[in-house]
């Protein structure tokens, strides 16, 4: 019994940390342009694409296609940026609603380039890590390691530079931040082509794991609004505490109830958190 | 909504509107003219979307947008459906309990949803879709599980199938019709008043004495309800439903017909839907881009024509001025 415990507990970790992965960048993106960014998950499903199209066609080594990944996945974010979220910056639910349109458009998009069929993905390692009894195989402790520098990499360019205290600041307040030299035209583009680019590495390590189609963005999008909703729109903090919470409820209601259970009990706990707290376990009152 | 740019209803109902109401007439003519089978398949699935999407319309002339319009066409489905099957009521007993019933779920969960405005709302209304979707799948006895109803009867009334295509359709523009009539109804009378003012200014409304929230709960209900009764006709003409017809794809082709047809114009439904449902026929050569093409008009019509295609008509002549 403490065997399945423990068990649980270390895959309901792995999932939270992707889980993280995606409500970060989708809670950035919300909290810079107030864009509820229903294409989120296309942005998964570009980055798993990108990582097949690097290891398998061009045959790279992974650590490089991952790199590359962010960096199309950026220029692809602040191209997106002003071409369709610009003219919607003060306007949170004509940015939403387009946002319903670009999530149409890369999917279908992806659907005429890829096929509909999955592609497999090589492994990237294989084996398992043992301790004691609990076994983790290292495909998966190798995407955990590598979410989790990301994550810190992505913490510390947030907190500790000149760039992430503009980010932060924009968030804060958008008036204020561009008074005090925060320049927009720059911010906005990066902003969005760093929280996609979370999403397209999130889409990236998952590749090897689940395969690739191009419909793998929708469970990772509903996943990423469970945990914005219950961390609170635009709560970084919020979004990390509630990540490994429904990483964890997933993890052992599935363990121990069954996987179906996991999805309604989530879903129950996400509309009793809107109606009772709509600003989110830690967010800011403000709905 | 946050659209200020957005009029409200036009108040010369001249030569625009007569113009617009005889071309519509004509529009529902063509199957007839063509005679193809298939064009009134087509022409039944324009009017069952503008259905659905006016219900949707009544929603967000109080300022709000549902991702859950499909939840409620799929309760109104399942009600008459279950109504017809289990019980053999007729299908004129099962068609407005399908109203009522999608009614009476929108009546006792508005109160505490429509406190949440804006994106808030949105959010919500995706998740309870979302949730009807788990739940049904997960009682098969009532929702026929993943694999559906299949088999559903024929619409009969008073013992009468509606077995030709045409006569489906008939029945479905005077159903339409009298959903149109209603919601027009509804604008020219004193609820129509509150809507708009709720939509334009809730404070200002709410302390002009109109009872908001109650403002709020009623258009919902009645868009919730007239999903409902959308989903039995589509039920019984389509002879199928399972959990997944009535997912977040079918909310979210609602809430396009509804943004690229207009908003807050009474005809936005009606032209949204007669702009897009029959769209895929044209680009048969291309219908893998059909979605592509769906998202495209879609962000384009929000970012030049944020009033929908409704206000067409206004912003070319007022081109057409500044041009001279």
């Amino acid at each position: 019994m403490s065997f399945l415990i423990a068990q649980s507990l270390i895959n309901g970790v792995i999932l939270g940390t992707l889980y993280l992965m995606m409500a970060i960048g989708f809670t950035l993106v919300f909290g810079i342009m107030r864009i509820v960014n229903f294409a989120h998950g296309e942005f998964y499903m570009i980055g798993a694409f990108m990582a097949l199209i690097g290891v398998t066609w061009l045959g790279l080594p992974y650590a490089a296609t991952l790199a590359l990944t962010v960096v199309f996945a950026v220029l692809l974010g602040a191209l997106v940026e002003r071409v369709v979220f610009r003219p919607f910056r003060s306007d949170e639910l004509s940015g939403m609603i387009a946002s319903l349109g670009l999530a149409m458009i890369l999917q279908n998009g992806a659907l005429i380039f890829f096929g509909p069929d999955p592609q497999a993905f090589p492994a990237m390692v294989s084996g398992v890590l043992r301790f004691g009894d609990l076994i983790i195989p290292k495909s998966r402790a190798l995407t955990l390691g590598i979410g989790v520098v990301v994550l810190i990499g992505f913490y510390v360019l947030l907190m500790h530079t000149r760039f992430g205290r503009g980010l932060r600041a924009l968030v804060q307040d958008q008036q204020v931040a561009a008074l005090y030299g925060v320049r927009l035209e720059i911010m906005y583009p990066l902003g969005l082509g760093l929280g996609i680019a979370l999403a397209a590495v999130a889409g990236a390590l998952m590749a090897p794991l689940f395969g690739v189609s191009p419909f793998i963005g929708a469970a990772p999008l509903l996943k990423a609004f469970i945990v914005v909703i219950l961390g609170g729109l635009g709560s970084i903090p919020g979004a990390a505490l509630a990540a490994l919470l429904l990483g964890l409820i997933e993890s052992f209601t599935s363990s121990f109830v069954s996987a179906s259970a996991a999805d309604i009990v989530t879903f129950a706990l996400v509309v009793a958190v809107l109606l009772i707290r709509p600003s989110g376990i830690l967010g800011r009152g403000e709905a | 909504m946050s659209d200020t740019s957005v009029t409200s209803p036009p108040k010369r109902a001249g030569l625009g509107s007569l113009g617009f109401a005889l071309c519509v007439a004509l529009l529902a003519l063509v199957p007839w003219f063509t005679g193809s089978v298939f064009h009134f398949h087509i022409a039944i699935m324009v009017c069952l979307g503008a259905m659905a999407a006016a219900g949707l319309a009544t929603i967000a002339w109080v300022g709000q947008l549902s991702l859950a319009h499909g939840a409620f066409v799929g309760i109104g489905a399942y009600t008459c459906v279950l109504l017809v099957t289990r019980l053999d009521m007729p299908f004129l007993v099962g068609l407005p309990a399908a109203a009522v019933f999608s009614g009476a779920v929108a009546y006792i969960i508005g109160t505490p949803l429509l406190r949440l405005r804006g994106v808030y709302f949105v959010l919500i209304t995706f998740a309870l879709n979302e949730l009807f979707r788990l739940v049904m799948l997960e009682f098969p006895s009532v929702s026929g599980g993943s694999s559906g109803i299949a088999g559903i009867p024929k619409i009969s009334l008073f013992g009468w199938e509606l077995r030709d295509q045409s006569q489906v359709y008939v029945f479905t523009l005077l159903m339409l019709a009298a959903v149109m009539a209603l919601l027009w109804t509804i604008r020219r009378g004193p609820l129509g008043r509150w809507f708009s003012a709720v939509e334009e200014n809730m404070a200002l409304a709410e302390s002009s004495g109109i009872p908001t929230a109650r403002t709020q709960n009623m258009a919902f209900v009645i868009g919730s309800g007239i999903a409902g009764f959308t989903g039995a006709i589509m039920a019984h003409y389509i002879g199928f439903i399972s959990p997944v017809t009535f997912a977040f794809q079918l909310s979210v082709s609602y809430v396009i017909i509804l943004v690229v047809g207009g908003r807050l114009a009474l005809a936005g439904p009606l032209v949204g839907a007669l702009f897009l449902v029959p769209l895929p026929e044209f680009l048969r050569s291309a219908q893998e881009y059909q979605h592509i093409i769906y998202g495209v008009v879609l962000i384009i019509v929000l970012r030049f024509l944020p009033a929908g295609l409704t206000a067409l008509p206004g912003k070319l002549s007022q081109w057409r001025r500044s041009g001279e």
